[in-house]
């Protein structure tokens, strides 16, 4: 048994290491430490909202970069201006987040959510990374009525589930939601007749892949090939040359920023030059630019607003990305969840309250001026009408919105070749 | 249709390259320094991101950069088997209880050094890659960019030159010795620490060079390392546990069959891995090239 005994110790110490490392409470500044319950109206002096976010593990690498920036930029700054006004209590309250790592794990997720909403007794959740974590999330929401306004993520097969999960709100653009019909427009635009299409093998890329072949055909595009790739998967190089000899117009990758950005560095390498080249998500982000520079001029992604667009949207921008590295740029994502962020302020204080079924009933009905302009929820789901843009494309280190409601550039079609 | 076999096989070839080299280092912590080293991948991942930090933010040519970080990750290696894995061995009563214990600790490490780098500034938890000999090659009909012929060429002489290592030297022969038997070896005068954990630290020397020939010619990240953990043990189960020149072998004819998978559906390619991992277990435990 001794044997055992100091590598267990040293795992334990590691483990409450990390447990503590993980935890993060953010206090505000403005707000006094409640020595009464939550609920009673007298000591009310603080909102508190619950998280369990990827801090770890794989997801990690799309939490951080994708809602993480969101709610650290907006929470302090209400903070800063007193909170949010609650009519119920009279005053401004600030906000304490309360925030677990679930370690990218499903299981972990659920856990702390419900610890969050039955042992912390938070007033709001916000929500996990990606889809899969929705859907599982989606249920307790709805179980605790507690409002859930997602941000990474989201799917046509959760489209069909929102009936009977009324506290969860989509903000996230996705395929048959605009960006697949708007991508249909712009090659049929410009005489693109097929495509080549490679999918991740997971709920993300089958959706996709699905919607296309439904889609694309009505705009006269047709699908030569569709192949599934794994998540890990190393080279394309034989994928791309298959595709290269198909003659497909347009190359579309539905897949991860992993394997868009090893089909886009093997392209280049082969000199695999179709006149579209899709891929996403992955081209949205900055990092994408920042490792490929200007050669990735007239490449396609998703996106759905551009500074280009409005004052505010400028703003917006400016705020989040001045003086940061290029690398953390999010032009489909960031636009998505601060304009649901203003939702949430924006319904709480129509509400005047911090009851989630009296608030989620004013997102369902109500109209909110965002960043975006003027949003609201169509079956729960941001509407199409809400996002200025769908597709982008990099035209000399900008990423131009070229197709969606208020385009700030022509579609660049043939694609300009790699450079040699 | 012949240039399409030429390019099955040649991208398999490139591939089995990085394999082999993986493979070779967690072969000789698992078969000699009998540390199951889970953490190596996050070895592969120091290298491919220090590389990848040294061309971008420094301007250091990636070849030049594995010749500063190597014996860096070398130093590491060298000295957690000194110090972490050598006390587990000691206190350890049996082979099998340290066998076991140094798994755990390999899991703690892989966490320490997954989570250092992800807090490490600039590295994060974003993908990151450069553009390096890019350039395609024209053989036979079949077109490859440089990098990855490179690639294949660096694994292959690091291999050669490991092998011709373990044949030629007394050091080699110390390493064998102590891979048949740990104990007799000591008894025959050999410094079974020093050998150990210079197994351990050459394991990790390979997997930080490999590290560096991946960032040349795929995206990479600061939680990449666990992939390219499972190909090494997947590898070193092909070719025999503790058996190198197998390992090396192994690597090359897990790119191939992952390449040919890949051609025809490349949803299958991780399947047939698992398949010959599971097939092997059961019908060749020793390994193809095992005794």
């Amino acid at each position: 048994m001794k044997k055992f005994t100091i590598p267990l110790v040293i795992l334990l110490i590691c483990s409450l290491l990390v447990i503590g490392c993980t935890t993060k409470t953010t206090t505000p500044a403005t707000s006094t430490s409640g020595t009464a319950s939550p609920t009673s109206v007298k000591t009310k002096d603080k909102i508190l909202i619950g998280m369990s976010r990827s801090l770890s593990g794989p997801l990690a690498q799309i939490g951080d970069s994708a809602f993480r920036p969101i709610y650290e930029t907006l929470i302090p700054e209400w903070n800063a201006g007193g909170g949010i006004y609650v009519a119920e209590y009279g005053k401004k309250l600030p906000i304490e987040l309360k925030i677990y790592d679930d370690k990218s794990d499903t299981g972990t997720m659920v856990k702390n959510l419900e610890k969050l909403i039955l042992d912390d007794k938070v007033d709001f959740i916000f929500p996990p990374v990606g889809t899969a974590m929705i859907f599982a999330a989606a249920p307790i929401a709805n179980k605790y009525n507690k409002l859930l306004l997602t941000a990474e993520g989201g799917a046509t097969q959760l489209k069909d589930a929102l009936p009977g999960m009324p506290y969860v709100f989509i903000n996230l653009s996705f395929s048959d939601w605009y960006e697949v019909p708007v991508l249909g427009q712009l090659l049929q635009s410009k005489g693109a007749k097929t495509a080549y299409v490679i999918y991740i093998e997971d709920l993300h890329g089958i959706e996709y892949s699905g919607v296309a072949g439904r889609e694309l055909p009505k705009y006269g595009v047709e699908i030569l090939k569709a192949k599934s790739v794994p998540p890990d998967i190393k080279d394309l190089s034989t994928i791309l040359k298959d595709a290269q000899a198909s003659g497909a117009d347009a190359f579309l990758a539905f897949a991860y920023p992993d394997q868009v950005m090893l089909a886009t560095k093997q392209a280049m390498e082969l000199g695999y030059n179709p006149k579209a080249f899709l891929g996403g998500p992955g081209v949205n982000f900055g990092f994408y630019h920042t490792t490929f520079k200007d050669a990735v001029n007239g490449v396609l992604g998703w996106t759905v607003a551009s500074p280009k667009q409005s004052p505010e949207l400028k703003a917006m921008f400016d705020k989040l990305y001045a003086g940061k590295p290029e690398e953390l740029q999010d032009y489909w994502g960031h636009p998505c969840y601060y304009a649901a962020m203003e939702v949430f302020k924006q319904a709480v204080e129509k509400a005047g309250t911090l009851d989630n079924t009296k608030i989620r009933d004013v997102i369902a009905t109500s109209h909110f001026q965002t960043v975006l302009g003027d949003v609201y929820y169509t079956g729960q789901l941001l509407d199409k009408e809400s996002h200025p843009g769908e597709v982008g494309q990099w035209q000399n280190g900008v990423y131009e919105v070229v197709g969606g409601k208020k385009p700030t550039a022509e579609f660049i079609y043939p694609k300009p070749a790699w450079p040699k | 249709m012949l240039v399409t076999i030429l390019d099955v096989l040649l991208a398999g070839l490139l591939l089995g390259g990085i394999y082999a080299l993986i493979a070779m280092g967690l072969s000789l912590q698992y078969g000699v320094a009998r540390v199951f080293n889970v953490a190596h991948g996050e070895f592969i991942m120091i290298g491919a991101m220090v590389t990848w930090t040294f061309y971008t933010i420094v301007g250091i040519n990636p070849l030049l950069s594995a010749v500063i970080s190597g014996p860096v990750i070398f130093v590491i290696g060298f000295f957690l088997y000194h110090t972490l894995f050598r006390y587990l061995r000691t206190k350890s009563i049996t082979h099998a209880a340290f066998e076991s214990n140094s798994m755990l600790a390999a899991f703690g490490l892989l966490f320490i050094i997954q989570n250092i780098a992800l807090i490490i500034p600039r590295w994060g938890s974003e993908i990151r890659g450069y553009t390096y000999l890019a350039s395609p090659v024209n053989i036979g009909g079949a077109i490859f960019a440089a990098n990855r012929l490179v690639t294949l060429l660096v694994a292959v002489v690091i291999g050669l030159a490991f092998y011709l290592f373990l044949m030629r030297t007394r050091m080699g022969k110390a390493i064998r010795a102590a891979a048949q038997d740990a104990i007799t070896a000591r008894l025959m005068g050999i410094n079974i620490n020093l050998v150990l954990a210079l197994c351990f630290g050459l394991g990790a020397l390979m997997a930080g060079l490999a590290g560096v020939l991946i960032s040349m010619c795929y995206p990479i990240h600061a939680t990449m390392g666990l992939e390219y953990t499972i190909i090494a043990i997947i590898v070193i189960v092909l070719g025999g546990l503790g058996n190198i020149p197998g390992s090396f072998l192994g690597g090359f004819i897990l790119g191939l069959v992952g390449s040919v998978v890949t051609y025809f559906e490349p949803g299958l390619a991780l399947v047939a891995y698992y398949l010959i991992f599971m097939l092997l277990l059961i019908l060749r435990p020793a390994g193809i090239i095992g005794k």
